[in-house]
């Protein structure tokens, strides 16, 4: 045997299985088999280098040398032999055959090795099983112990194959009947829908002014047909231009009679001409130049007007225009709700199902329609009015005066309005809340309206109400029995001021006064405190023996303060911080981070522009100047990429990796062997290993400990001479 | 081999030598011959086997699914290739079938009628071969670990149970009742042995890694205690009693002629008693991989010049010679855990089964022909056309050619760098 041969193959072997490559670069394969191939001796050699390599602890690594070694096994009849007297080992570092040894990291590959070498040992079995006993032992080992599944394997591809195809055809089936529901649906709406269609046209040509340019709302539905006649009228047109009217709108005339004094209304306020409007008028209208001039009487040409033409159009609606209003309106929530989603559904399964075109085109037709429809009714700006309103008014023409109006309410109020708490069977304020009560505003009882304005309700039905647990009466009855008699129904003194404003401010500013919990200082409100502050020390009772001197009164300041002040803290509000850090950072995005005065990577947070420039010269001049600094630290040739460009083209170490602590360290420094395998160690960034660097670094261990001696020396020193302390 | 023949045929020779010297080169030639084969019944692992004397040609097998399978090793088809056949079946259909594992079987030694088998339902049955219906069931109160019937007694028929109950218990099949319990160990008994040569001797193992001798005739108490150190207390200071192993003992022997006792434990550790007097003969067998918690069923070679011990190390057989403690040869071939392995003692065949479920013939390779050189090579040619399988098939052509093309280009890129250089 060849000592560089040999070498040479161990080389390859090595550079083969550590490339990290799902496949195998097939030049030095091929060496490798030329190297095999002529001797015996080769052979062996290389099945032992395989080995270590199959039993290294990378599944990349593995997967490599399995995959040599599927190539000599189907070429040498001498590794066979060697590979098959050894195959319980051979299979337990492929396909796990032994759960207490894993295939090793990373798992993906692990998994795929797996499946490979269960494929390669069936395809072995069936050409080599006869000859080879061990290996057909192998696969029934595999096959009837271990229960790999090899007719899966084989199965696979034919029954996914199958099991798409099935998928297929029954999504083709739905798609079909799909298609056919929908068709048919389409069929039986789009006459519904294009009527509806051409009734909402009708509707805005009937509500609109002619003038107002409808030609790019209606072009090419079928449905719009009608209108599409008065897009031809001519814009230049006013009111004179109703003659000219299409014959379907002439049908509608009375309608459109009611709707424009509104409408026309409308326009002429948005159409302001600067000079007179009957000159305007005029002016469309003339053609001649002198007839112009001789009409007008005007003396030049040289006047401009400015049309100021507002492009919003407003519709207001009034009793005149109500009734196409209504159908307008029912027409849009119709077109909304029913006939858009169920057109833009058809469309979508048409696409889907890729039907013919005429199909699909046809309805895409009715969406487009549909869709200019809404749009259209969208810029009509139509005000409605307000829908209950109206309902209770229509009946209401009588003008009667039984009903008020009230706002609608549900349930239980909390607040009754003065003047209806007759009504609800209840007497009077002040005291409507529990809170307002115990709230320490000064007391403004005698404010409060009083009873006698509305002597009115029988006392006795009072009574009956209260009898009703229902009842908002019964409830407010109880919340009188539990307090104190005085605060409920104090009499007012009912000034010459307006109760009832008066009440209504006060109630008001109640709702914006705190509610503050009660104190001494409440408790001496208003009143003169001779005692406040002072300690009064107690004459000594004993008969005979009397302290010689005793201050009789002491006086407190503290207390003194404690019992005429309050304390409000004032915490404030939270206000979230709105800006950002904005500095630029090395991967050219802006620092997103949001502190309120300084962040931690980027110092204090000033003002940057959206390119994380500092908008204030100041900062700027101070930024720049700490980078300059920084600059003067590290000399402009020790710059670390420049020196690794030196290192790398000289191969010397300059220290480049020294220089620069922390970023620079692990790309220059140790290169790796072999940089195309996965390194196993690198998956360990996990928020685990990042919390352990951080627990279990030396500083932070030396702290603890420290800590933790201080405190046993302490625990030694206090309990020094207590025998049960002294022992541990 | 020529040379035996002729000094056996001049009667130069002791009839013995031939027969010695032909049987250790056979033992020594064992390999796995894939001429031989033997029936996959067994659905779960084979924890037991045994060949009957008589004729030699059945043998027993009981697997860990309950099942007791038979089956015929003789070949008579005049064939290389022979697949042993299971002869006959007591399969999970049958309703006399062990419900749980079977762990030992045994032939009843004077007669192919008979077979005892014992498992983990805490049962021993005897069977009739013929009709393979239990002739005799036996109750144990615990799981049976392993029996044996003594292979030459003539004045009684006994058999020794070995069950998770600390007394060995004696069946007495004249009476079919439990006549006899010996008491001694303090644990459960893994292994009984009686002694091939005194009738009434008889070798127990058991989980508190002691070996007991029994003379059944004395009803007191064991003989002696097997003990590791001889008697040399300073080693075995820590001990009260004496142990054979430094864990269960779950493997016992004899050799043929019973003048010695080979014992496994899970120490990982084989030994070589004298049965006599129960001294450790210190034989060093090195490493034996042993993890069963039950017993363990390994067997000696007869009538080789050294003899050989056959013993499941993990997943193979480790070959020893008995005496010298040698390492042999360790015939791999099971893909799990070997539990017991029989040699056929007429044919130097060695079966073995294990928890893969395999039964494994182990064959002597034949002595190849010696034919003169000329046909020789012919011979190898013809083989090589038999079994295409054998044939290296290395593919050369395509890989010189894309070579030499990229030869001729590399050739092609340098002289123009040449040229192109300024």
């Amino acid at each position: 045997m060849d000592h560089a041969q040999r070498d040479k193959l161990s080389e390859l072997v090595e550079e083969l299985t550590n490339s990290g490559e799902p496949q195998l670069n097939p030049k030095k394969l091929n060496e490798v088999k030329k190297i095999c191939k002529i001797s015996i001796d080769y052979i062996e050699h290389f099945y032992h280098l395989i080995m270590t390599q199959l039993a290294q602890d990378h599944a990349e690594i593995r997967l490599s040398a399995f995959q040599m070694v599927s190539e000599l096994f189907t070429r040498s009849h001498h590794f066979r032999i060697l590979l098959v007297d050894n195959f319980q080992e051979f299979l337990d570092l492929t396909v796990e055959t032994d759960s207490d040894e894993p295939l090793p990291p990373p798992k993906e590959v692990a998994r795929k090795l797996k499946t490979l070498a269960i494929k390669t040992v069936q395809e072995w079995q069936a050409t080599y099983g006869e000859a080879y006993k061990k290996l057909a032992l192998g696969y029934h080992f595999l096959k009837q112990v271990k229960k790999v599944d090899f007719h899966d394997v084989q199965a696979r591809s034919l029954a996914e194959r199958k099991r798409e195809e099935e998928k297929k055809e029954r999504l083709n089936r739905i798609y079909k009947e799909k298609v056919e529901k929908a068709t048919k649906e389409m069929d039986e709406a789009k006459e519904e829908i294009e009527r509806c269609l051409t009734e909402i046209n009708n509707c805005m040509k009937l509500l609109l002014p002619t003038e107002f340019d409808l030609g790019d709302l209606k072009t090419t539905t079928e449905a719009t047909n009608s209108i599409a006649s008065v897009s031809s009228v001519p814009n230049e047109k006013t009111n004179t231009s109703m003659d000219d009217q299409p014959c379907c709108s002439k049908d509608l005339d009375d309608g459109r009679k009611r709707t424009d004094p509104e409408t026309s209304r409308g326009m002429s306020a948005d159409e302001e001409v600067e000079d007179s409007s009957e000159d305007e008028d005029n002016v469309e209208e003339v053609v001649d130049e002198d007839a112009f001039i001789r009409n007008t009487g005007l003396i030049s040409h040289k006047y401009s007007l400015d049309l100021n033409l507002s492009e919003d159009l407003k519709l207001k609606e009034t009793e005149e225009n109500e009734a196409v209003v209504n159908t307008m309106k029912d027409l849009y929530t119709l077109i909304s709700t029913k006939h858009l989603p169920a057109v833009r559904s058809w469309v979508q399964v048409f696409t889907k199902a890729g039907v013919p075109d005429p199909l699909l085109r046809q309805a895409i037709d009715l969406k487009n329609c549909l869709d200019r429809a809404l749009q259209k009714h969208k810029d009509l700006h139509i005000e409605y009015k307000a829908r209950q309103r109206r309902v209770m008014k229509a009946p209401e023409s009588s003008d009667e005066d039984d009903f008020e109006e009230v706002p609608e309410k549900e349930g239980f109020e909390p607040h009754i309005p003065g003047h209806l708490r007759e009504e609800y069977g209840l007497d009077e304020p002040p005291s409507t809340s529990v809170a307002c009560k115990l709230s320490v505003q000064p007391p403004v009882n005698h404010h409060a309206p009083s009873v006698p304005q509305f002597p009115s309700r029988p006392r006795n039905r009072t009574a009956d109400e209260d009898q009703d647990p229902t009842c908002a009466a019964s409830t407010l009855r109880l919340f009188k029995q539990r307090l104190p008699k005085g605060l409920v129904s104090s009499p007012s003194s009912g000034g010459g001021v307006d109760p009832k404003d008066m009440a209504r401010d006060l109630s008001e500013d109640r709702k914006i006064a705190p509610v503050i919990p009660f104190g001494l200082d409440l408790y001496y409100w208003g009143k003169d405190q001779p005692t406040a502050g002072r300690i009064i020390k107690n004459h000594s009772q004993h008969q005979f023996w009397v302290p010689t001197e005793v201050e009789e009164e002491v006086e407190n300041k503290e207390l003194a303060a404690h019992m005429k002040s309050r304390y409000i803290t004032f915490a404030g509000s939270f206000q979230p911080v709105k800006h950002r850090c904005k500095a630029p950072m090395p991967n050219g995005a802006l620092c997103e981070r949001q502190d309120r005065v300084k962040c931690p990577f980027h110092g204090r947070i000033i003002p940057r522009d959206d390119l994380g420039k500092p908008t204030n010269p100041e900062d700027a001049a101070r930024l720049d100047k700490e980078e300059w600094k920084r600059r003067e630290e590290q000399p402009d040739w020790r710059d670390p990429e420049l020196m690794r460009d030196i290192e790398l083209a000289t191969g010397e170490d300059l220290g480049s990796s020294k220089t620069f602590g922390k970023g620079n360290k692990g790309k220059g420094k140790r290169k790796k062997k072999y940089p195309n395998l996965s390194d196993l160690k690198k998956s360990g960034n996990t928020s685990r290993s990042r919390l352990e660097k951080k627990v279990f670094n030396p500083s932070s261990m030396r702290r603890v400990t420290d800590v933790m001696n201080k405190m046993d020396k302490l625990k030694h020193a206090k309990f020094a001479n207590q025998f049960n302390y002294a022992l541990n | 081999m020529l040379g035996f023949l002729t000094a056996r045929q001049a009667g130069l020779d002791d009839p013995l030598r031939l027969r010695r010297a032909e049987s250790t080169r056979r033992v020594l030639s064992l390999e796995l011959n894939h001429d031989r084969d033997v029936d996959r019944i067994h659905s779960n692992g084979v924890n037991t086997l045994d060949i009957e004397v008589i004729e030699g040609r059945y043998m027993l097998s009981g697997g860990a699914d309950g099942v007791i399978v038979v089956y015929d090793l003789e070949n008579n088809t005049k064939k290389p290739q022979y697949t042993c056949k299971a002869v006959c079946t007591v399969g999970r259909s049958s309703r006399y079938v062990h419900r749980f594992s079977v762990e030992t079987v045994q032939w009843y030694p004077h007669d192919t009628g008979m077979f005892v088998s014992s498992s983990f339902d805490k049962t021993m049955k005897v069977w009739d071969t013929e009709t393979l219906k239990p002739a005799e069931v036996f109750q144990f109160e615990g799981n049976v670990y392993c029996h044996h019937m003594s292979p030459i007694a003539r004045k009684h028929s006994l058999i020794a149970v070995g069950t998770k109950d600390q007394k060995v218990q004696l069946c007495d099949l004249k009476s079919g009742s439990h006549i006899h319990i010996l008491q001694g160990h303090r644990g459960e008994v893994l292994s009984v042995r009686w002694s091939p040569r005194y009738e009434h001797i008889l070798a127990t193992a058991s989980t508190d890694s002691r070996v007991l001798m029994w003379d059944v005739r004395r009803a007191s108490g064991s003989l002696f205690s097997l003990d590791q150190h001889n008697g040399d207390k300073s080693k075995a200071s820590s001990q009260a009693v004496n142990t054979a192993h430094n864990g269960r003992v779950n493997g016992l022997c004899f050799t043929e002629d019973g003048l010695y006792l080979l014992s496994t434990g899970t120490d990982d550790r084989m030994r070589l008693w004298n049965s006599a007097n129960g001294e450790n003969t210190l034989v060093n067998y090195g490493k034996v991989c042993n993890e069963s918690r039950k017993g363990l069923k390994f067997t000696v070679s007869r009538g080789c010049i050294p003899e050989f011990v056959f013993v499941p190390c993990g997943s193979s057989v480790a070959v020893y010679a008995l005496h010298t403690g040698e390492l042999v040869t360790m015939l791999r071939g099971h893909y799990n855990n070997v539990d017991c392995c029989v040699l056929h003692h007429d044919y130097q065949e060695l079966y073995s089964g294990g928890k893969d479920c395999n039964i494994l013939a182990w064959v002597p390779v034949l002595r190849l022909p010696d034919i003169e050189e000329g046909t020789v090579a012919k011979k190898g040619g013809s083989q090589a056309t038999v079994n295409p399988a054998f044939q290296d098939a290395w593919s050369t052509a395509p890989h010189e050619g894309g070579r030499g093309l990229t030869y001729c280009f590399w050739i092609l890129l340098t002289i123009l760098e040449v040229v192109t250089r300024p």
